[in-house]
């Protein structure tokens, strides 16, 4: 059984060899990019582009195969985040101990949140989760243990320290961020061809149908919910000890959980590749524009543009580039 | 007491203005099912509006009232035919981020040509002056506001009641398809109800211009009033709108002063938290 999944999750085999080659290309890439350019900018860029793609490869797990629009992952990904720094600051624990603690935290918020917020459907659905996560962000503002508004700031080491995963050079951070979406991919390939994947897929189709056939539904999206949790909140965790500095604006944001949905909807929700393609066109994006716009002090362009393509693709092709790649396909 | 007395007047008035702003959102999710986010997003275009024509022309904000209506009107019958009519054909994944794109949108765009500052209004029959009634304060901004917010409220129930376009709405509301064999242009009773939710807001932004200050973020916090709003009352009914709008009004009052300020828009989220937790069909639903 556990072979099995193995199996599943490291077998490209009924991808088109086209998908294969470029998941391939992807990945040496990857491994690739910090020969290239060693501490720049554009590594800045590529190591969000990896955390994005963690957070939506989650997020498409129930958003783009369950149909379930949750927008509120800015939470999990805070209380990863806030769980490490913490422990880091008040009681120097390390990493590698917080880190499961701080996924723990936040798989377990989803599992209580998912239970009591799956009796609601589509839009009462999206509404509460946004609730429940402006809740949220409102008390780790008013929260003073925590630093409130002001953030915490993790504590500089004076050597690298892989213990606290203080490295001089971004390389490492490179390397470990590409170790998750790897895993993050690997994941999601044994999911989609799982029971859970077969199930969500068909909640997604017809709910009525799923339950008929037997499927709990409820179960099925708590189920979802949670690893959805889980995907957040390692990258919150990776998050802190990046970026050495958090605060409720900047991970437990409703910008965030907004992005990351725009992101995978763009990409194509629903679709193996379409969280990646969807972060490979807005982070960069979104960093570059924000680079080359914010001496002329004009805010918010990088919003309108991925708002703009996201009301486009809603309207006129819902399953996203990917979508459009697929027609164009199966038309030759 | 008095300070009781206090939060449950200004908490009333204010909740006026609440079910006006929640009505908009009423009526476009009674005739086609679809939650507006950008609901939010049009109360800021109706409050810039207003606020651009007062400082502009230098006249009082409440003039400014049909300008705003006008414009959101406007706004919202071009979101249904430029946005929304494409995505109701869509999956609920689609409908849903389309219309949070557009929130997103408006918002940005509104930061990028006004800039994230508070602006106000200072100058209007209304502004600074206030009824002293022994310790009990009532401004007269609130007062007018909450009068005209009832009146439009008003006419925009008899509209849905009473008229043969009202009629048609209903028509469309409970069932698409027999209301266009009865010769009912669903397509443009549709934009209609988008026209009058967005109508409805801009009426609420420019009266809530006389005693507010306006920013591009402000959207968010009074769509999720308005969310909370229409959840109590039931979504898609208008008279739980307004009785809705008051509780919340008292809610948000009574809580500001006994619980604490900063812990108002809390109270918003988790009132609405509980309503579609413990009463999902709201408190007028069906």
């Amino acid at each position: 059984m556990r072979m099995r999944a193995l199996k599943d999750a490291l077998s490209f085999g009924d991808l088109p060899i086209v998908e294969r080659i470029c998941f391939a290309a992807f990945i040496i890439f990857c491994f690739v990019f910090p020969w290239v350019t060693e501490g720049s900018f554009a590594q800045a860029v590529m190591i969000q582009f990896l955390v994005f793609c963690l957070y939506g490869l989650g997020w498409n797990l129930i958003g783009g195969y369950g149909g379930q629009v949750a927008l509120g992952q800015a939470k999990n990904v805070g209380m990863a985040a806030y769980t490490v720094a913490l422990l880091n600051v008040r009681w120097d624990v390390p990493f590698w101990f917080s880190t499961p603690l701080g996924v723990i935290i936040a798989t377990v918020e989803s599992f209580v949140l998912g239970y009591f917020l799956f009796r609601l459907k589509g839009h009462y659905f999206a509404i509460a989760t946004i609730c429940v996560s402006l809740v949220w962000q409102q008390l780790f503002i008013n929260w003073d243990f925590i630093g409130g508004a002001r953030g915490i700031e993790l504590p500089l080491r004076e050597t690298p320290n892989f213990v606290y995963m203080q490295f001089a050079s971004p390389t490492y951070y490179h390397y470990f961020a590409f170790l998750l979406v790897l895993g993050a991919i690997l994941f999601m390939n044994w999911f989609r061809k799982s029971k859970l994947g077969y199930q969500l897929r068909a909640i997604n189709a017809n709910e009525d149908l799923a339950e008929s056939l037997g499927i709990s539904i409820h179960w099925v999206k708590v189920k979802a919910y949670c690893i959805t949790g889980i995907f957040a909140g390692m990258g919150g965790a990776f998050y802190a000890v990046y970026y050495n500095y958090i605060d409720p604006f900047s991970v437990m944001h409703l910008e965030l959980s907004v992005m990351i949905a725009l992101m995978t909807m763009i990409g194509g929700a629903g679709s193996m590749w379409g969280p990646i393609i969807g972060a490979m066109i807005l982070i960069p994006l979104d960093r570059y524009l924000g680079a080359w716009l914010g001496g002329s002090g004009i805010v918010g362009v990088d919003f309108m543009i991925y708002s703009a393509m996201v009301m486009v693709i809603a309207a006129y092709e819902p399953r996203g580039i990917w979508g459009i790649i697929e027609k164009a396909r199966r038309k030759r | 007491m008095e300070m009781f007395i206090s939060a449950v007047v200004s908490g009333l008035l204010m909740g006026m203005l609440f079910a006006l702003v929640a009505l908009g959102l009423a009526i476009i999710f009674g005739v086609m099912n679809i939650v507006n986010f950008a609901h939010g997003e049009f109360l800021m275009i109706g409050m810039y509006a207003a606020f651009l024509t007062a400082t502009g022309l230098s006249i009082d904000p409440l003039l400014t009232l049909p300008v705003s209506a006008g414009l959101c009107f406007v706004l919202g019958v071009c979101s249904y035919y430029a946005l929304v009519k494409y995505l109701l054909k869509g999956p609920m994944l689609a409908q849903l981020l389309g219309t949070f794109g557009l929130m997103i949108f408006l918002r940005y765009l509104a930061m990028a040509i006004f800039g994230p500052d508070y602006k106000t209004v200072e100058h209007g029959v209304l502004i600074g002056k206030s009824i002293n009634w022994g310790p009990i304060v009532i401004s007269y901004s609130k007062l007018g506001t909450a009068v005209i917010s009832v009146l439009a409220f008003i006419i925009i129930f008899w509209i849905m009641n009473k008229t043969r376009l009202g009629m048609a709405l209903k028509a469309t509301a409970l069932d698409v398809e027999a209301a266009s064999y009865m010769g009912i242009d669903t397509e443009k009773m549709r934009g209609i109800a988008w026209g009058l939710g967005g109508a409805s807001v801009g009426i609420a932004g420019a009266l809530l211009m006389n005693f507010y200050y306006v920013f591009p973020t402000i959207g968010m916090l009074f769509v999720m009033i308005a969310f909370a709003v229409v959840a109590l009352g039931g979504f898609g009914s208008i008279k739980g709108a307004f009785i809705a709008g008051l509780l919340m009004g008292l809610i948000i009052d009574l809580g500001g002063t006994y619980v604490g300020p900063q812990h108002k828009f809390a109270l918003i989220y988790l009132t609405y938290f509980l309503v579609i937790v413990f009463r999902p069909q709201g408190l007028f639903g069906w």
